[in-house]
This record gives C-alpha cells, structure tokens and sequence, in this order.
C-alpha cells in the first residue's frame, strides 16, 4: 500500500508562511494498494487537491471509482468534499463509508453540508458523481477491493470517532484521527485494531501541556501517539492532525519530543514520522 | 478610519507556499473607526486571526463588543466564525447581521453551523452574548458614529453589500457577486449556464439593471471599494452562473461610482500569487492616466481613511 498526506492540520486551515513545511490544509489522507480503487481517508480540504490531481485519471474522463472512509462529520473532515472536481464529472462512482446508525443519517449530515444558506451546490443530488453511503459498524469488517478494513470507535471530546485499519498483501495500516483517550489510554477494543499496524497514523494534536488544559476538547498529545503505539506494538509511528496555532518549527519540536518520549518508555524500535503534506509512505 | 484585511480567498481556504503572500484565508475584513466598536464584514477564516488580536483589547476581559456585517452564509464567508475566541469569553457581545431569508430565521441558520455532528461546541453553549439582526435590501442603520447601508448582489441564495461611512471616509464591500448582464442569480439552482449573449427576459433584465444601479449607488465616490474580482473573463465565461465577477466588471462600476481605490477581492483558490500580480499589473495598465487608483487586497494589508488616519 502506498499512502499520501495531503492535509495533515486539525480544526481549521492554517494558511500562511508558518506552515509551509508541513501545510494547513484539513485531514486528507490516500491509500493506493494493488488492484484497489483508490481509498480517501477523510475529506478535509485536503482533499480538493487529491481531486484535482485525479482528474489527470479516470476520474476526468468520469469512469474513475473510489472509496472514502469517514472518520466523523466535524467540518474539517468533511469540508473538502463540494471542492472535490471529482464529485462534478458524470460518470465517477464514490463509496463513502462512515459512522452513523443508517446510511440516510450519513446522508443526511452530507445534505446538510450542501444546504443552499451554506453552498451553491444546493444538494448532493446536484453533484454529478454516483454517491454510495454506507454506515459502519464497529467490529465488522468489509471489504474495498481486497482490502480489508475494520472500524473501532474512539472517544472524541463530547462524541465519537472512527479509527480505520486496513489490511491487504499481509500490511496493516491503521488511521486514527482525533481522539481524547480517558486516563487508562485506549480501549481493548482500540489497543487489538492498532495491534502490530506497520504504519499508525495517528492523532498528535498537542503537546501534554496544551492537551492537559484543553481536556475537553479530546484529542491526543504526542504521550498519548506513542503511548498507544507502545502498546499496541505498532511499528511506525505518524504523527497527524496539528493544532491549527503550531507552526513547522512547533511541529518539528513535538516531534523531537514524541522521539524521546518513545525512546524513554520502551518505543526505541518504532519509527517515528511526523506527518506533511505530499509525504509519500509505502507500506 | 482602518481598514485591515485578514482574509482575501473566495471559496476554501488555501494554505501553501503559493499564496503566502496574497495569503490564503477566506473572507475577512476589519473595519476600525477612531472611536467606537470595531466593524467586522464577513467571518471567513481570516477571522480567526482578528480574533487573537482583539482577545489582547477589551475581549480578553470580557468587556469587547464587535458588530459583524455577513454578505451571505457561503462556507467561505462564516466558516471562521466558531473559532472566534471572542465568542468563547463570557462579557463579550456580537452582533451579527446579515439578510433576512424567507424560509429561515438567521440564528436557525448560524446554530446549524455549530451543530452536532458539525462542531463540538453548539451556538448557545458559547459565552458571548450574540445577537441576530435581520436586515432587508436598502435597510441603512447606525452603528456608534458609523452609518452603514445595504443593497443587495447578483449571487446564488442572494448575498449583500455594505457601505460604512464614518470619520469622514466611506469602505464599500462588495462580495459576491456575479456581474449584471448575462444571468439573474436568486433562489433556483442553475444547473448549466445559459448560452453566451442568450437575451434576458424583460423583467430579469430590469431586476439586474436595478441591482447594478443600486450598487453603484452604494458605491458612489467611496473613498475604498472591495469588489469580488474572483473570475478572469475567460473563468467568467465558462461559469456565469457561479456569482463571481471580472475585474473589468469591478472597474467599471467603480468608474461609474466616481470610486476613488478599487481593491481586488474574493481571489481564486487556484490563483497563485504571481498570477495575482500579473492580473493587478495588466488591469493598472489599462487604468493608466483615470483617477481610479487598483490594488489587490492581501492579508494583513491595512489602509488608513478619513480624518484621523490619513
């Protein structure tokens, strides 16, 4: 599998100078695995820029297919998708997998992001792309082309989050995006999804002291990545989804500190990458 | 007067080394009297910049009130807002003003924005006191010593523009809109755009020479226009129906006006700086020698009017 990052930030953008090296845009995710469809984690305003360059593809010529994994519905998961070119080209067919208890539920917080006082897209009904909704169930897996991919819930502040794992030609890769564990760290649950993952990206929102006094918020600090990563006996560890106030050189230092960190608490073997976009990874 | 700019992209916010000089937050501009509550149009990302720096005043005590004039609810011109940090203090107070709808009370339609599954925080869970008001087309009211008035734009779903006139100077914020002349923007979703130079039906025809005629009313011998200039006439002919307007578009209502600056506003997500610069360059050349100064906005450009600050 070959993963791309292209928006890493958590929140809001952060445009601007400061953030040049590691980009601003929302969470966007890709995985290119052998045989599969493309799988989008997340539509973050990253994503407008994975769809401009997949109009180069099949999709400009409306006979592209993908799958997106939906971690929740905050804006800045979703708020790529009416700039995504490929939704407008007839012909295109998307899967969008996320949490919800129906797929009209899903259907309709999409809805709502499209409502005519927000968008000039009026309704989905309007984009030209084939829209496929699936509600996820924790625990059960599916399949996307042969790839295998199942979804844990995480606590996320006064809700709850999708972490994904996939799996295909013996690789595991697990995206785990905004999460707030409670004291005791992830869930037995959480921990087995995360198990041995050849690549966790996962939440890195803050360092400890702007986590401790931003609590409620639920996200993870760096302790939090590497802890879970530590237990989980993951093997590479990525940390994503920046606070919007942190500069590259705030990024370069929470990673400097989330190396120690590990190297500290029995994580010297785990590779550690702090997330930017464009970054390429293989797994 | 000061007016300062925090955000200039129209659309979605686009973060990257190519617009780090224009700079990439959505639509926000600061307007500052000598004396009295800060003016605040549109609540695109750029707001959460002034945010920051207004929490340093009196808004950091819980003692700040700001009034917030919204063109329209597109994303890109409130998606800002629920990262206000103004709104998170308790004390503060914001007026929110925007048009009325038909269908829709306008705080149904801002709670909606801070609603689950959207955003942890709901509209009545944050601190500040936030008030609505529902304003109609040609509604003008005072605000402190600030007169400000409205008419309304040539947009989908409908949007509006401002004039505030205070400390002997007059800014104009102008966004969206698509020009007058090729499609009637209101409440249907226009699918494909109509055929260029298609004629209009008589009473479209009259709505759109009414709008303009009101518009340039609005702007008449403002000392600053900021006009949505987000379409090249190439961009603008493919897609007329989109609500955004040509700098041609936008020199030619200032000229009409007697404007005396003309800001190019609401830029492409795609346009890069440099293209930006040729854009402002090309339209300066054909300008040469009329009294109508062209600037492009850039985040973090201030501009000093009136008594005071001139």
């Amino acid at each position: 599998m070959k993963v791309r990052f292209w928006g890493v930030r958590g929140s809001i953008p952060a445009p601007g100078p400061d953030t040049n090296r590691y980009g601003g845009n929302t969470s966007c995710v890709s995985v290119a695995a052998d045989g599969a469809r493309p799988i989008v984690l997340d539509m973050g305003t990253g994503l407008m820029h994975l769809g401009v360059s997949l109009m180069a593809t099949e999709f400009g010529r409306g006979q592209g297919r993908a799958a997106v994994l939906l971690s929740h519905a905050h804006w800045d998961h979703i708020q790529g998708f009416p700039f995504f070119p490929p939704v407008f080209v007839d012909g295109n067919a998307f899967s969008i997998y996320g949490a919800g208890r129906s797929p009209s539920m899903l259907e309709g917080i999409l809805e709502g992001q499209m409502n005519p006082h927000f968008s000039p897209i009026y309704t989905l009904k309007n984009l030209g792309a084939h829209i496929e909704l699936h509600a996820v169930e924790p625990g059960v897996p599916f399949d996307i082309d042969g790839v295998r991919v199942i979804a844990q819930s995480n606590p996320h502040g006064s809700t709850t989050a999708l972490a994904f794992r996939l799996e295909c030609g013996g690789r595991s890769l697990v995206y785990a995006p905004d999460v707030g564990y409670p004291a005791g760290g992830p869930s037995e649950a959480v921990l087995a999804l995360y198990r041995g993952a050849d690549l966790l990206i996962h939440d890195c929102t803050y360092t400890p002291e702007d986590r401790a006094e931003r609590l409620d918020r639920g996200f993870s600090s760096y302790e939090d990545a590497a802890g879970a990563a530590i237990r989980a006996g993951a093997r590479h560890l990525v940390m994503f989804h920046y606070d919007q106030d942190y500069a590259d050189d705030d990024v370069d230092a929470l990673r400097d500190r989330c190396r120690a960190w590990l190297d500290a608490h029995g994580g010297r073997d785990i590779a550690l990458t702090a997330a930017a976009e464009g970054l390429e990874l293989d797994v | 007067m000061r007016v300062r700019f925090w955000g200039v992209r129209g659309s979605i916010p686009v973060p990257g080394p190519s617009t780090n000089r224009y700079g990439g937050n959505t639509s926000c501009v600061e307007v500052r009297p000598h004396d009295g509550p800060p003016l605040i149009i549109d609540a695109g990302t750029g707001i959460r910049r002034l945010g920051k720096q207004l929490m340093q005043e009196r808004f950091g005590e819980g003692r700040g009130v700001a009034h917030l004039l919204i063109s329209h609810t597109h994303w890109d011109h409130i998606q800002g807002m629920p990262f206000f940090s103004p709104l998170y203090r308790e004390g503060n107070r914001l007026y929110v003003y925007a048009r009325q709808r038909d269908d829709t009370h306008l705080r149904a339609v801002f709670a909606q924005q801070t609603e689950d599954p959207y955003f942890p925080v709901p509209l009545d869970a944050m601190r500040a006191d936030v008030d609505f008001r529902e304003l109609v087309d040609g509604e003008s009211f005072s605000i402190g010593a600030a007169r400000v008035a409205c008419t309304r734009l040539n947009h989908p779903w409908i949007a509006i523009a401002y004039r505030v006139d205070v400390d002997g100077a007059s800014v104009v914020y102008a966004s969206d809109t698509a020009p007058f002349t090729d499609i009637l923007l209101e409440h249907e979703f226009i699918e494909r755009p109509p055929e260029p130079g298609a004629p209009l039906s008589p009473e479209h025809r009259a709505k759109l020479e009414a709008m303009r005629a009101g518009l340039v009313d609005l702007c008449r011998g403002a000392d600053l226009v900021i006009y949505d200039t987000q379409f090249t006439p190439e961009e603008y002919r493919a897609k007329p129906h989109w609500g955004h307007s040509t700098p041609d578009d936008a020199i030619a209502v200032a000229l009409d006006a007697k404007a005396k600056t003309l800001a190019l506003y609401h830029h492409a997500p795609a346009r890069s700086d440099d293209e930006q610069d040729a854009i402002l360059a090309t339209y300066r050349r054909r300008l040469a020698g009329s009294d109508l100064e062209l600037i492009a906005a850039y985040e973090g450009l201030e501009i000093g009017l009136g008594e005071h600050d001139t």
